[in-house]
């Protein structure tokens, strides 16, 4: 490796910390993190209410790893990581535009692909913090009595890791959607909640076509029975095959919108 | 000296609507002021030499380098922008240290530069409120205060004076005439003549996207030949030195103001009028009191190049 | 005139109402609606079941000349309060309205929020009521299109088919179903809709609202059912309250083993909490914390 490359990764790499601080310490402070905090929030109050219940035996005793992983990571797997993913993995140019504050951050010192590298980074540790928060508190509630099983916190480790390469994988697609598209929510809610949810029930390789197919290759498959109006047919890849490729989406989808915002133009309207 | 700033046939469109035309020139250190009607495209122009668009056609270089994608430049060019935006969650102080930081420097480095640049604008007492609750002219000091912090040497302010009080405008005008005392390159855009007027003579005429005229405003005055300029003239006898115009054909019209004394000459040709002026003194003995022109301001220049 | 005179001052004489001071709001809301990309498109593609349950009022008039493609089966092409009820409680049409919704309503007062101009607004001979009348009606012209406007179209269409008045003599209330159900729903999303949008400032953020809000519900109530085995968590559900009091309202079985006043209960106490809200974040003057 050349110094001048090596120099340049180095500036890169600075840059891409300094825009992460920036946008982390910006985006925790904000309303609207607060507000999608107490939404990913509500499946521990619903741990809650479902241990209370056991307790007082109001309702069917239904085993709390059970329900967590079928329930609770269903709805962040299905619904939350989508909506968090959209919002923020959006927000990185589009909030810019509308805000016309990109032009702050376009003469300084640092690469358009840092700005975008480092504000996708910092909006998707904060929306895993976030995530990784919600599900160990609802795993803690509701396996309150069995706090002392190592092999249930094999479990958290490996849905939690699920998630967090959800949020890695869709946030860096909806990053790149919004470099390309004004409107981007619109396609991101199609996308998220038709394509994702359509795909997936065609079989053989059609459904590899979507992000889903990896993160619900790594878990577990599910019995058919009372809950599988969460879950669809799955016809797995492997555990390597899978997380290859999220990796493989997430760097492919932020390359291309480093690119695209490098040199695509952007014209704030007054 | 050398420029700064260059720009070759520099054009830019929207759509079908021009934003900048042809545009070829060079920028020196010291104090340029853009000067144009709303919509004229100075802050397409801006924009451009900021590296914020493209040009469709043409080039911009500072220091001799492109400005298009080359951020390690920005390390020496602050810019302010027109728009009034800001990332309001932010105090006015947080705002400046998140911006300092993209700088690469040093928490103490950013603290201070931070404070020197908040005392400059005269917002370090409101440093600590929200951005969202500043009134218009505190954001714009805050916005020349994020363009200097870093302390650059080439300073692009698109129109800083903007919903300013007469105080804050006189002293942000008071400090950008420092910065030109300290060898920087200040580029200023305003639609307001006596705003242009009080900080320079070094100027560019911008009209529906075209340069009309570029340098000083004498300069200026002496590219339209065919534009009448009135001298006046306060001396001891008018009514004599008056007479002894009216024989040239380049005098178009004597007139005599309303102050006792003072005799106004229009010419079609300073040269021509100022040659002449010495030895009409000396033979008729006429005492000298004032010269000056009244109509070689801004207005008068830019009324005449728009075709008012 | 002294220059006292000429400052600001509060004005003494009446102010003049319009007849409607709310339509250029409103016409404005549906220009630039129907100025958004890809919303011409996607309306359309809103209006497919409409066709598709307009055919089948042909069809269930042909039944004959369709027999050979329809092999047993033909129960579902019967035109009754059932069919009309399918139509208007169908999921896929639902969220065809939310997604209206975010197309139409997410800007309606977030964008005015955004850019400061309630006191523009408010500067003018307009109250609080007509402003929100405004806005609200962008929501009820768009939702109306898919509610109210296919229903009559569809009984008026069987009565052309049929060329008798039979349909009409066996469900004479049918129409003031369809008007009520679509004035719930519509009165229901235009109170939900405007709520999400005077949240926030940021149209993006209030889409995502607008449409996750919905949907959590959804999924927060069959989890919720699921653990409990209780209908009475479909009371979380936005769909399933509207399902459950547009069957009653066709004189249909409920899809939930509860009483539907308390699904009608739910969607007015939501309404209530929208309008308090809106009454707070609406106001001429912006309030800085």
């Amino acid at each position: 490796m050349s110094p001048s490359f090596k120099r340049k990764i180095g500036f890169f790499a600075k840059s891409t910390k300094d825009v992460f601080s920036f946008f982390f310490s910006l985006a925790k402070k904000s309303r609207r993190t607060k507000i999608f905090f107490i939404l990913s929030f509500l499946p521990v109050f619903m741990a809650f209410v479902v241990k209370f219940s056991q307790i007082f035996q109001l309702s069917r005793d239904i085993e709390g790893i059970y329900i967590f992983n079928n329930m609770i990571i269903a709805f962040y797997l299905q619904f939350l990581i989508l909506i968090l993913a959209l919002f923020y993995g959006s927000s990185v140019t589009s909030e810019e535009l509308e805000g016309k504050t990109l032009t702050y951050l376009t003469t300084r010192p640092v690469s358009k692909s840092a700005i975008i590298v480092g504000k996708y980074l910092a909006y998707t540790a904060l929306i895993i913090f976030m995530v990784t928060l919600g599900v160990v508190f609802s795993f803690l509630v509701l396996n309150l009595s069995e706090l002392r099983s190592v092999s249930l916190y094999k479990i958290l480790f490996r849905d939690v890791a699920v998630l967090a390469l959800g949020l890695m994988c869709y946030t860096a697609f909806f990053t790149f959607v919004g470099t390309i598209l004004k409107k981007s929510i619109m396609f991101g809610l199609i996308f998220s909640f038709g394509w994702e949810n359509v795909i997936q029930y065609f079989p053989g390789s059609t459904q590899k076509f979507t992000i889903v197919h990896y993160l619900k290759s790594l878990l577990p498959s599910v019995s058919r029975g009372r809950f599988s109006f969460l879950l669809f047919r799955l016809e797995p890849s492997s555990t390597g095959t899978s997380i290859f490729m999220l990796f493989l989406i997430a760097a492919v989808f932020i390359v291309l919108a480093c690119v695209l915002f490098t040199y695509k133009e952007y014209i704030l309207k007054d | 000296m050398t420029a700064i700033i260059q720009t070759q046939n520099l054009s830019k469109w929207y759509g079908n609507v021009l934003g900048l035309s042809d545009v070829t020139l060079e920028i020196e250190q010291g104090i340029t002021g853009i000067l144009g009607p709303n919509g004229a495209g100075k802050s397409t122009f801006l924009k451009l030499i900021t590296g914020q668009i493209k040009s469709n056609i043409g080039s911009v270089t500072i220091m001799g380098q492109p400005v298009w994608n080359n951020y390690p430049q920005f390390s020496e060019i602050g810019f302010c922008p027109e728009q009034d935006s800001f990332y309001g969650e932010m105090t006015g102080w947080q705002f400046l240290t998140s911006l300092l930081r993209l700088y690469h420097l040093s928490s103490t480095e950013i603290e201070k530069k931070a404070d020197k640049a908040l005392e400059i604008v005269e917002l370090s007492e409101d440093k600590n409120r929200a951005v969202r609750s500043y009134s218009r002219g505190m954001r714009q000091r805050l916005k020349v205060a994020q363009s200097i912090a870093h302390d650059p040497k080439i300073i692009i302010l698109d129109e800083p004076l903007n919903g300013l009080d007469p105080l804050g405008r006189r002293k942000i005008i008071r400090l950008i005439k420092e910065y030109k005392g300290e060898g920087r390159t200040i580029v200023v855009s305003s639609h307001v003549l006596p705003e242009i007027e009080a900080m320079t003579n070094q100027i560019i005429l911008i009209h529906q996207g075209k340069i009309f005229a570029q340098g000083d405003i004498h300069y200026i005055r002496d590219l339209i030949e065919t534009h009448p300029h009135i001298i006046s003239i306060r001396c001891s006898d008018p009514r004599q030195l008056a007479q002894k115009f009216i024989h040239h054909d380049f005098v178009l019209k004597v007139n005599f103001g309303l102050k006792k004394g003072v005799l106004l000459v229009e010419t079609n040709s300073r040269d021509k009028f100022f040659g002449l002026l010495p030895s009409l003194f000396v033979e008729n003995q006429i005492e000298v009191e004032e010269i000056t022109s009244p109509d070689d301001n801004l207005q008068a220049v830019f009324d005449y190049l728009i075709g008012k | 005139m002294t220059i006292k005179e000429r400052g600001y001052a509060h004005w003494d004489g009446e102010l003049q109402d319009g007849r409607f001071p709310w339509w250029p709001i409103t016409r404005i809301g549906i220009r630039l609606t129907f100025k958004r990309k890809f919303f011409k498109f996607f309306f359309g593609f809103t209006l497919i079941p409409a066709l598709v349950w307009l055919v089948g009022i042909y069809v269930s008039e042909r039944l004959e000349d369709f027999k050979f493609m329809m092999e047993g089966e033909t129960d579902f092409l019967n035109v009754n309060p059932l069919y009309f009820k399918t139509y208007f409680t169908n999921d896929f049409l639902l969220f065809m309205v939310v997604m209206i919704l975010v197309f139409c309503g997410a800007g309606l007062i977030a964008d005015d929020l955004r850019h400061n101009a309630l006191q523009l607004y408010f500067a003018r001979p307009l109250k609080k009521r007509d402003y929100l009348t405004g806005k609200a009606a962008v929501i009820f012209f768009f939702l109306f299109i898919v509610t109210l406007i296919p229903g009559i179209v569809f009984i008026l269409f069987k009565l052309i088919f049929a060329g008798n008045f039979q349909f009409f003599a066996s469900y004479p209330w049918l129409i003031l179903s369809v008007i009520a159900y679509s004035v719930l729903i519509t009165t229901f999303f235009a109170f939900y809709t405007l709520l999400l949008s005077s949240i926030g400032k940021n149209r993006r953020y209030v889409s995502i609202l607008i449409f996750g809000v919905y949907i959590f519900s959804d999924i927060f109530s069959a989890i919720f059912k699921e653990i409990f085995r209780s209908h009475y968590f479909y009371l979380l559900s936005i769909k399933s309250n509207l399902q459950q009091v547009g069957a009653v309202l066709f004189d249909q079985r409920t899809p939930w083993n509860i009483p539907w006043y308390y699904s009608l209960t739910v969607i007015i106490a939501i309404c209530l909490f929208s309008a308090y809200i809106l009454k707070q974040r609406v106001r001429g003057v912006e309030i800085i914390k």
